[in-house]
């Protein structure tokens, strides 16, 4: 049996030591607990993430800034006015989706770490159908394009889905190198065919504007893309709790051997899981690409992908989690653009906070699975 | 081509091939000893940026190039205490503790880099004098070998040394063998009185230092500078090389010498100014790696017990 993971689905622990029974002098010592109380475990998240700041904080101060200053120009950043608030929820819609995407796939123990390609999968897709129906009516252009991304990034999840299911092939592994690659067919595309041929840089030419995910708001940027996570969310929520499928990846999640006994077929659930994965995050894709840039770019990713494991961890692995921790994280790079800004601390702050929350969350997950107690053993 | 180009031409190519080899072969030899003792580290692409830093670092300030060695060795194995710390005494799971370690470490190079050198940019890129090529002395005078095998940095001598080394202690010596044990069977080592954590500790810490020293030899050999992105992802081939070469050693040293001569290709091809689309040529070891990891895998000999924790307490399976 393997122990469970982070954020893991619980019960597969469960079969972990029970003994210390018996006789004379009591004892402290240190024991797994059968299963880690709801009320444990989020006084371990709050010590992980208290952790996590002090540690922040230090890092804050080695660039030699008052703390508290710094501090408090991110909250404003983040927070202090309608268009910050805004802002926040614009960084935060394509991190809810890698997020998301992330949850499905790790919940099937299926270590997808390959969002940041299905993002770009799913942006070029959509950019290609864009071009190709110039000149179609919004409502069947945006349909579409949505679409195309979905298909995109599912294309690209289900490649290392049948090398896994078929011939065992890492999926961490063989996802890695999917990255790689598709961002060597991105650039030679940008370098080549799709170049804008006025342009200076590599970058294709605006879209048609029936592809451009219409603005909720005046004077932001925020975009309908955020209203479509939260459904996206809603959804796999539905999917991974009411769904046959949904309790064939949790269960495979636990634990795939017997997964195989109940007659789930874990080959199939995982080629769908990696699918859905990469359509969530070619999903993500899009959004950016149509909801804010308009144009394919190589930066139109800031390393979305990658932070969407980060923040499926820090949501637990559960939709309402994945958008909380998403605005968390949208939030912390909104606020440390100001605090750049102000007080001369490098944005890339928020990779090391990332990094060292994560870190902290998974001490503490461990942690809680243990307790100390005063036993009556002799051993 | 005149004689004496393609002379050059192919002279630079396997030269660059043995170079582009050395980082990558120097991780992944680390990492065959963390996962022949079962922990799989996923955290070499970070430990590599980390370790290009800190030695880039240390060598920039201080000026002496092998300071910045010793600190990137240093780092990394700071960086493998932590990864031991949570995969041998937490028993986290493996795979969420590289990947979050990964994290934490590029993060941390990242942030660090930026604040040490708040100036950097594009154009004016902080550098240090890089480490300069070591001929042999007479094996050095050879003609083509010479210069294609003798004319190399010094810490491609030692990559390429520690190879047999490594392979002997692994296959030949007792501690090397306890170890590959481990890998297959912690219960069993255990039984015999044998301390498994401390030689988990000491395997990985082990891998995370050549990961560092990897590192090193990006920023100071390969580049004489430090930019976010320069372990490029050559950390997660160096995983991907000890599946494609089996854990096995001699095997290992051909897959990095493989990539090696590719992206060496890709380079000498371009030096000559031929044009292609050279986005799509480094995209080919990429690809063999994933043909490699679905070929391979009915003789794989990965060990059995890679990647899961081991728990004294816990019985049976």
């Amino acid at each position: 049996m393997t122990t469970t993971g982070q954020g893991m689905p619980r019960g597969a622990g469960a079969g972990q030591l029970t003994q210390a029974k018996a006789s004379a002098r009591g004892r402290w010592r240190i024991q797994a607990r059968m299963q880690p109380s709801a009320a444990w475990r989020s006084v371990s998240i709050l010590a992980a993430l208290l952790g996590a700041f002090v540690l922040s904080a230090l890092l804050i101060a080695s660039a030699h800034v008052n703390v508290g200053t710094a501090l408090g120009v991110m909250v404003q950043g983040a927070f202090g006015s309608r268009g910050a608030v805004i802002e926040t929820l614009v960084q935060a819609t394509p991190f809810i989706l890698t997020g998301l995407a992330v949850t499905v796939a790790f919940r099937g123990r299926i270590f997808n770490i390959g969002a940041e390609g299905q993002f770009f999968a799913g942006a070029m897709a959509a950019y290609w159908l864009a071009t190709v129906l110039r000149g179609a009516p919004q409502a069947v252009m945006l349909p579409a394009v949505l679409l195309a991304g979905c298909a995109g990034g599912a294309l690209w999840g289900f490649i290392p889905g049948v090398l896994k299911a078929r011939y065992g092939a890492s999926e961490i592994i063989v996802t890695v190198m999917l990255n790689f690659v598709i961002a060597l067919v991105l650039s030679f595309l940008l370098a080549n065919p799709w170049r804008e041929p006025t342009s200076y840089f590599y970058q294709t030419a605006l879209m048609p504007d029936a592809s451009y995910l219409p603005r909720l708001v005046s004077g932001g940027r925020l975009h309908l893309g955020f209203p479509l996570a939260l459904v996206v969310a809603a959804l796999v929520w539905v999917l991974l709790w009411k769904t046959t499928l949904g309790y064939e990846i949790r269960a495979m999640g636990i634990n795939s051997l017997a997964a195989r006994y109940k007659g789930i077929s874990v080959a199939t659930t995982t080629i769908l899981v990696l699918v859905i994965s990469g359509a969530i995050a070619g999903l993500a894709g899009v959004g950016e690409l149509t909801g804010i840039h308009h144009r394919l770019r190589l930066d139109i990713s800031v390393g979305y992908g990658f932070a969407g494991i980060i923040i499926a961890l820090l949501g637990q692995l559960h939709p309402v989690g994945v958008v909380l921790a998403a605005i968390f994280l949208g939030a912390l790079l909104n606020g440390a653009s100001a605090m750049q800004i102000v007080t001369g601390v490098p944005v890339a702050l928020v990779n090391a906070i990332q990094g060292i929350t994560l870190l902290c969350l998974l001490i503490a997950d461990v942690l809680a699975r243990y307790e100390i107690r005063r036993t009556a053993g002799n051993d | 081509m005149t004689d004496v180009l393609q002379a050059t031409f192919i002279v630079g190519l396997f030269a660059g091939m043995i170079r582009i080899a050395t980082p990558i072969l120097l991780a992944a030899m680390g990492e065959l000893v963390a996962e022949s003792a079962g922990i799989l580290n996923l955290s070499i692409e970070g430990t590599m940026l980390m370790g290009a830093f800190s030695g880039f670092l240390v060598a920039h300030i201080t000026g002496s190039l092998w300071l910045g060695v010793v600190a990137a060795i240093a780092s990394g194995a700071l960086i493998g205490l932590l990864m031991a710390f949570l995969s041998a005494t937490l028993r986290a799971d493996q795979t969420v503790s590289g990947l979050a370690l990964n994290i934490v470490a590029s993060g941390l190079a990242f942030y660090l880099f930026r604040l040490a050198f708040k100036n950097a940019g594009s154009q004016n890129l902080p550098s240090v004098g890089a480490f300069s090529t070591v001929e042999i002395p007479l094996l050095g005078q050879i003609p083509f070998l010479g210069e294609v095998l003798f004319t190399q940095h010094a810490l491609t001598y030692l990559a390429f040394l520690l190879v047999p080394l490594i392979s002997l202690f692994l296959f030949r010596t007792r501690p090397g063998l306890e170890l590959r044990s481990i890998g297959e069977n912690p219960r069993a080592v255990d039984m015999r009185g044998l301390n498994v954590v401390r030689r988990q500790y000491l395997a990985v810490i082990f891998g995370a230092m050549m990961a560092g020293l990897a590192g090193s030899f990006l920023s100071l050999a390969s580049a004489g500078l430090f930019v976010p992105d320069i372990a490029g992802g050559r950390g997660w081939i160096a995983l991907a090389i000890v599946i494609f070469g089996n854990w096995l050693p001699a095997r290992i040293l051909f897959g990095a010498l493989f990539f090696g001569l590719i992206d060496s290709s890709q380079l000498a091809l371009q030096a000559v100014g031929l044009h292609l689309p050279y986005q799509l040529l480094l995209a080919l070891p990429y690809l063999l790696t994933i043909a490699a990891l679905v070929v391979n895998r009915s003789r794989s000999r990965s060990p059995l017990a890679l990647g899961r924790p081991y728990n004294r307490a816990e019985r049976g399976a």
